[in-house]
């Protein structure tokens, strides 16, 4: 066990390196995080003061401007561009090397890529984190929740991940990775609470989209974070369903990858 | 004898205008979609995925903006009008520069030497190789949206709108190009400049919101610096504000093909300075 957990930190320990490399990327990422802030910021202030009412679906302005800050800056930690270097992989025959490994292919991804998890985490999340608590003082409690958001935030990085990864096994089938990516981020942003407020959803939506696991990944962590003294039926109820769907799906993703790897060719090398 | 032929070739090489080049980009582009089309599940996988996308858009447009009928003076219509007008107006950055997201690896990996070799010009070579049918898919989106607000508004079909339609359509996809363009060469100078792309790639979300929504410092930057506010606001005025058009909407065509110009300028610049590093 202790030599497994070794072998998955040294890669997370070369990804952290491998990220610091990349400083002007960082920078250029934050840049496009604080543009795309600024842009939902007056968004959602014109259509609060068209709605001409301080609560819109049972949330101010203020609680929506959190809820989407931190929105953003958690997709910029779980956004890892799996898919991409999946297929890219797939297509330029790497994949074949990465096969052999002594390591699982869909762990070694992920720890692969877990060092860009944690440095994001540190350098966007936490810092974005405690401006808004800093500035809205008191919209965010500090107590139990913050244990809460992380138990779902764990949650939320598996079942996020091994959504990446089906769909990186799609591209074994196909050979574009754009339009699948694309979609994926689509999807996942808009089924998620990633970018509007689950609570601003049509009633019918939300009826089938509260049983998806989408939600787990933005919507749970986050309303947990932002919910003071939440009842333990709430917590258990939420994190259970986080908790299911991460098995659910990690499970569906070892087997369809399995399936799939035997049917498939990889040209290059 | 010798000398004849040789100013014979060089007149030939001049003489390369339009129709020499749009002859070869339907041959190359021919090839592309030969090539695609032999992975026929790759294309319908494509196909539902641009579908499954652009639906996704509307849901998530509808229910920000489906319940109130103006936003910041402009009606549900409007917006829906500057929706479906991005939607078109990124289509030609998407269909005929989409193999400007591979430039950054074809530079690193050393491939991108193989473009510098053919007696044609280089950027031109370089984005007909790839068109990206699938492209087009939203092109049926945005139509369908902005005939719909079109129709609603109860603008009246007359030829010369439709034709400043058409040209305010024109202008804003220069711009999107352009910029699209910009971020892709500026791989020639900096490593992993995906993120440049990806942000640029982004800023045609930003541009279907009306500019107005912002205070008067970010309406500055998005219409100076980063010019979102020319991929579908200032151009789609003339449709919509026909009495009151400010004078950037007027300079927008002139403007877009400036901001085109200088973008394939940049490139050609990092083309040039491109020494073959790599392996």
């Amino acid at each position: 066990m202790k030599n497994k957990l070794k072998k998955y930190f040294a890669l997370t320990r070369l990804g952290i390196i491998e990220t610091f490399q990349w400083r002007l990327a960082l920078f250029v990422m934050i840049l496009g995080n604080l543009l795309y802030l600024t842009l939902i910021y007056f968004l959602w202030k014109a259509i609060f003061s068209s709605a001409g009412n301080d609560v819109v679906n049972g949330m101010t302005f203020e609680m929506t401007m959190v809820y989407l800050v931190l929105a953003t800056s958690l997709y910029g930690v779980v956004e890892l561009y799996i898919v991409w270097e999946i297929g890219r992989n797939i297509q330029n025959g790497k994949i074949v090397l990465d096969l052999l490994r002594p390591i699982k292919y869909k762990h070694y991804v992920f720890w692969e890529n877990s060092g860009v998890l944690v440095v994001n985490f540190l350098v966007t999340f936490i810092p974005t984190f405690v401006i808004v608590v800093i500035m809205t003082k008191g919209t965010i409690p500090l107590g139990w929740n913050l244990l809460y958001f992380i138990l779902a935030f764990v949650f939320s990085i598996v079942i996020n991940y091994n959504i990446d990864f089906i769909v990186g096994t799609i591209c074994l089938y196909t050979e574009s990775i754009w339009g699948i990516n694309i979609m994926k981020q689509m999807i996942v942003a808009l089924l998620s609470g990633a970018t509007i407020p689950l609570a601003f959803f049509p009633e019918k939506f939300v009826a089938v989209v509260k049983y998806l696991p989408f939600k787990a990944i933005y919507d749970t962590p986050l309303t947990l974070l932002m919910t003071r003294n939440p009842g333990w039926q709430t917590v258990i109820s939420k994190l259970g369903f986080s908790l299911f769907w991460m098995i659910a799906i990690s499970a569906f993703s070892g087997f369809f990858w399995r399936i799939s790897i035997k049917q498939v060719t990889v040209n290059g090398g | 004898m010798k000398n004849v032929t040789g100013n014979e070739s060089g007149a030939a090489i001049k003489r390369r205008g339009l129709v020499f080049y749009t002859k070869i980009y339907f041959k190359i582009i021919a090839q592309d979609i030969k090539s695609k089309m032999s992975y026929r599940a790759d294309f319908i996988i494509s196909t539902i995925g641009i579908i499954a996308t652009n639906i996704a858009g509307f849901i998530a447009f509808i229910i920000m903006f489906g319940k109130f009928p103006s936003i910041n003076g402009w009606s549900y219509y409007e917006i829906l009008f500057l929706y479906g007008f991005s939607l078109i107006s990124i289509t030609p950055t998407q269909c005929l520069l989409d193999n400007n997201w591979s430039l950054r690896r074809y530079v690193y990996d050393g491939d991108f030497v193989k473009y510098c070799f053919r007696p044609i010009n280089v950027w031109f070579y370089y984005v007909s190789e790839v068109f990206d049918v699938k492209g087009l898919g939203q092109l049926v989106f945005g139509i369908g949206a902005l005939v719909y607000a079109w129709i609603k508004l109860a603008i009246p079909v007359e030829f010369l709108l439709i034709m400043k339609i058409i040209v305010a359509l024109v202008t804003a996809s220069l711009f999107m190009m352009a910029l699209q363009n910009a971020a892709a060469a500026s791989c020639f100078w900096i490593q992993n400049s995906f993120w440049l792309l990806d942000i640029s790639l982004k800023m045609k979300d930003y541009a279907k919101y009306p500019i107005t929504i912002f205070n008067d410092v970010f309406r500055f930057i998005f219409t100076f610096i980063l010019p979102v506010a020319f991929m579908a606001y200032y151009p789609s005025l003339v449709i919509l504000r026909p009495d009151n058009v400010p004078v950037l909407t007027w300079l927008s065509p002139v403007l877009g093909v400036a901001a085109f110009y200088g973008s394939y300028k940049l490139w050609m610049k990092g083309a040039s300075k491109y020494d073959g590093s790599g392996s």
